[in-house]
């Protein structure tokens, strides 16, 4: 145990400290920017968060470069805007009855009857409270099941059942993101087959890129994810925007404001609400793939559920809102307990952690990083440490430090924000495009990353308009290196046998529950909606 | 036309075929004509030790042979489904009104990044056809107005024709917007990003 305090201590002081012992506010100071810029584009329809670490990253990576003291100013920016997003989602909902993402529709079915009541204010303090409540849950479960999935994991899994876990997660994706199962793990296993364009294991050349120099060293990462992500949207949008030109409909706001005072009794009183929501996310957050739609929706239905009055719910109770924000919010810390164990991103925030973590420094993601190695010092040489698991601890801090930061300013940024709701899809969804335009050239140094940004955005508007899930061809996209490594080296390590995956029990049960998955679900979705 | 209850699914689901045989056959064509032709080791290699290993084209030819598997299974399941008016699922699809769309987005997208290139190049070799300047536009790559000409020229024109598409006016709240959005990004990338180049200028 005394080993698992070094450990967090020097995460702790890894934060706070520079390698010479001098106290260094840069990550704290990069939190808070992240945290601000956050809230603000949640509260910016349009706009989302994982939008907002995508423009963010390689912009911070011109600024800190991409050695090991990079990483915390740069975590500490990305989280701060993971965090930061899933609060201001809340003020348009809120505000405006404008859900900017498909779970603060749950928000808005209380949240805007409130505003209509004159308590707007009230609304978003509730939302403000229970969010950040929900998120502080989800972090602390985050912190416990992390270490102790991955050591597990760690033990058990070789190269072979390790390409299995990255299949049966595609699997488990495909089953829970989109409307079609099926169609979700074929576009995974094109994701996967595109990735590998350019780069190779053997070092013989590159492959698959049509004689196109400039994709040698593989297509460019940031630009093919922020292509399918973002632009992809922005041509949706944008055809909406252009089909509805002439009903510009806005919700009236000019109402007199009512009582506001949001009092401890009556926090008091949510808490137990609060606490449902939380776990429920917290359960939900932590298998891959399934997001905060279905946090939020189950939140405010166990709420109206088992409420005295469940009439009231959708009238404006602040029960509605803080049993959904409670919900959506702890599914983002939840999310990470794949990425950190397994090094698998379960949602597009955690996508970003990881180009983040994999761009900068030498530290990597996944079951290795919860080695509890003994700290020795040798003299002449050094000390023996798992560098690894203390940057996992700084991170760790870094969230909490969100949270405190959350808990303290971040209400009151986010009552001020209710401005930039007003700000049209019209105009945003352009702009949004000619920054994404341009930070893609600038990072990828040439037009080349601009076509590729087109080109997938293009697949991304097919997938959507498809009404296929774009999650599991990002997830496969950015796994396929790895699988690759593993199914090569499992191949290899078998001494050539074909058949090497089925060869290991825990693999093939891998495998098994994959196709089990994929069957059941599109069994599921066979049976006819009832509404 | 309005479609009837089993026209429509049966009309709907003709997208998950598609689907189904548009991957299908660029798995073949991956399988059959792209990787021979485009990786340089094939399925296995004989390593500097006389070892037999995976080949660049080992993971390649299996998530294409999967690819085509579960897409013939998809064709499969689609036409079943759409056999069944029960069991038939409402999938979205691709109409002309987007493709319409589509064409003309990236018509205005292709117009601003082609200003965006050929701007500066061009203005640079018309002043030098005229003599007032001498030398090509890499020499002037990093001179102001030549380095923001293209980019502001074009990212105005595709920025600002979007917008007035969507609105179906001109508002001088746009117009303001774009340019403060231009004047960021340049303070941004060229100024204080040293290391870092704006479109076109990393080009030449």
């Amino acid at each position: 145990m005394e080993i698992v305090f070094e450990y967090i201590l020097r995460g702790v002081m890894e934060v706070f400290f520079t390698a010479e012992g001098a106290f260094d506010w840069l990550p704290i100071a990069m939190v808070f920017g992240g945290l601000m810029t956050g809230i603000a584009i949640g509260a910016t329809p349009g706009l989302n968060g994982p939008f907002a670490m995508a423009l963010s990253l390689p912009i911070l990576i011109w600024i800190f470069g991409v050695n090991d003291e990079a990483l915390l100013p740069i975590l500490g920016f990305l989280i701060g805007i993971m965090k930061g997003a899933t609060v201001g989602g809340a003020v348009p909902a809120i505000l405006f009855n404008t859900p900017g993402t498909p779970d603060a529709y749950l928000t808005t079915l209380d949240g805007h009857p409130m505003t209509k009541k004159g308590q707007g204010p009230k609304a978003l303090k509730v939302a403000h409270f229970s969010s950040v409540c929900g998120d502080t849950v989800s972090d602390i479960v985050l912190f416990v099941a992390a270490p102790v999935l991955a050591v597990l994991i760690e033990s058990i899994l070789d190269l072979p059942e390790k390409g299995a876990l990255i299949i049966l997660s595609l699997s488990f994706m495909a089953a829970v993101a989109g409307s079609s199962p099926m169609k979700g793990f074929i576009v995974g296993v094109l994701g996967m087959l595109l990735a590998l364009v350019g780069s190779t294991l053997s070092g013989n050349g590159p492959r698959m890129t049509f004689g196109i120099v400039e994709l040698g060293n593989g297509l460019p990462l940031t630009a093919a994810i922020l292509g399918v992500l973002i632009i992809g949207e922005v041509f949706i949008g944008l055809e909406e925007e252009v089909r509805k030109r002439a009903r510009n409909v806005r919700a009236a706001v000019d109402t007199a404001l009512g009582d506001n005072r949001f009092a401890w009794s009556e926090r008091r009183k949510l808490l137990p609400r609060i606490g449902v929501s939380a776990l429920i996310g917290t359960a939900i957050g932590a298998l891959p793939g399934i997001g905060t739609t279905l946090a939020a929706t189950l939140g405010y239905d166990v709420a109206r559920r088992f409420s005295k009055t469940p009439e009231k719910f959708g009238t404006g109770l602040p029960e509605g809102v803080a049993a959904t924000e409670a919900a959506n919010s702890a599914v983002s810390g939840a999310n990470l307990i794949p990425v950190m164990s397994l090094g698998i991103p379960g949602n597009f925030a955690a996508v970003f952690i990881i180009l983040a973590v994999e761009s900068v420094g030498e530290f990597t993601l996944g079951p290795h990083v919860f080695r509890f190695t003994e700290i020795k010092v040798i003299e002449d040489y050094g000390t023996i440490i798992n560098n690894d698991l203390v940057i996992a601890f700084a991170m760790f801090t870094l969230m909490m430090l969100a949270n405190i930061m959350n808990w303290t300013v971040g209400g009151a940024f986010l009552r001020s924000l209710g401005i930039l709701v007003k700000v049209p899809k019209s105009i945003m969804l352009p702009v949004v495009l000619l920054i994404t335009l341009t930070a893609v050239y600038a990072q990828d140094g040439g037009f080349i990353g601009v076509w590729v940004l087109l080109i997938f955005g293009l697949i991304g508007y097919a997938l959507k308009r498809l009404d296929i899930s774009i999650l599991p061809f990002v997830i496969g996209f950015l796994l396929s290196p790895r699988l690759e490594e593993y199914i090569r080296g499992g191949y290899s390590a078998s001494g050539g046998d074909g058949l090497f995956l089925l060869k290991s029990p825990l693999a093939m049960a891998f495998i098994a529950a994959a196709i089990l998955i994929l069957v059941l679900a599109n069994r599921k979705r066979k049976v006819p909606d009832e509404v | 036309m309005r479609l009837g209850g089993k026209e429509k699914r049966a009309a709907l689901n003709l997208w998950d075929i598609g689907f189904g045989a548009a991957l299908f056959f660029f798995a073949l064509w991956a399988l059959f004509f792209w990787f021979p032709a485009d990786i340089p080791t094939g399925f296995f290699f004989i390593n500097s030790i006389g070892r037999e290993e995976p080949g660049d084209a080992f993971f390649p030819i299996i998530l294409a042979s999967l690819l085509a598997g579960l897409s013939a299974i998809q064709i499969v399941l689609s036409w079943r489904n759409r056999r069944s008016d029960a069991e038939a699922d409402e999938t979205g699809g691709i109409t002309l009104a987007n493709l319409k769309f589509l064409a003309l987005f990236l018509a205005v997208v292709g117009t601003g990044l082609g200003l965006m290139y050929w701007l500066g190049p061009l203005t640079v070799a018309a002043l030098n056809a005229v003599g007032f300047l001498e030398g090509t536009y890499r020499n002037f790559s990093d001179t102001v107005p030549y380095k923001y000409l293209g980019y502001v020229t074009g990212g105005s024109v595709m920025t600002l024709t979007l917008i007035i598409w969507a609105e179906g006016r001109v508002r001088p709240v746009a117009v303001t917007t774009v340019a403060a959005v231009l004047f960021v990004a340049i303070l941004l990338f060229d100024v204080a990003l040293r290391n870092v180049l704006l479109p076109p200028n990393a080009d030449f």
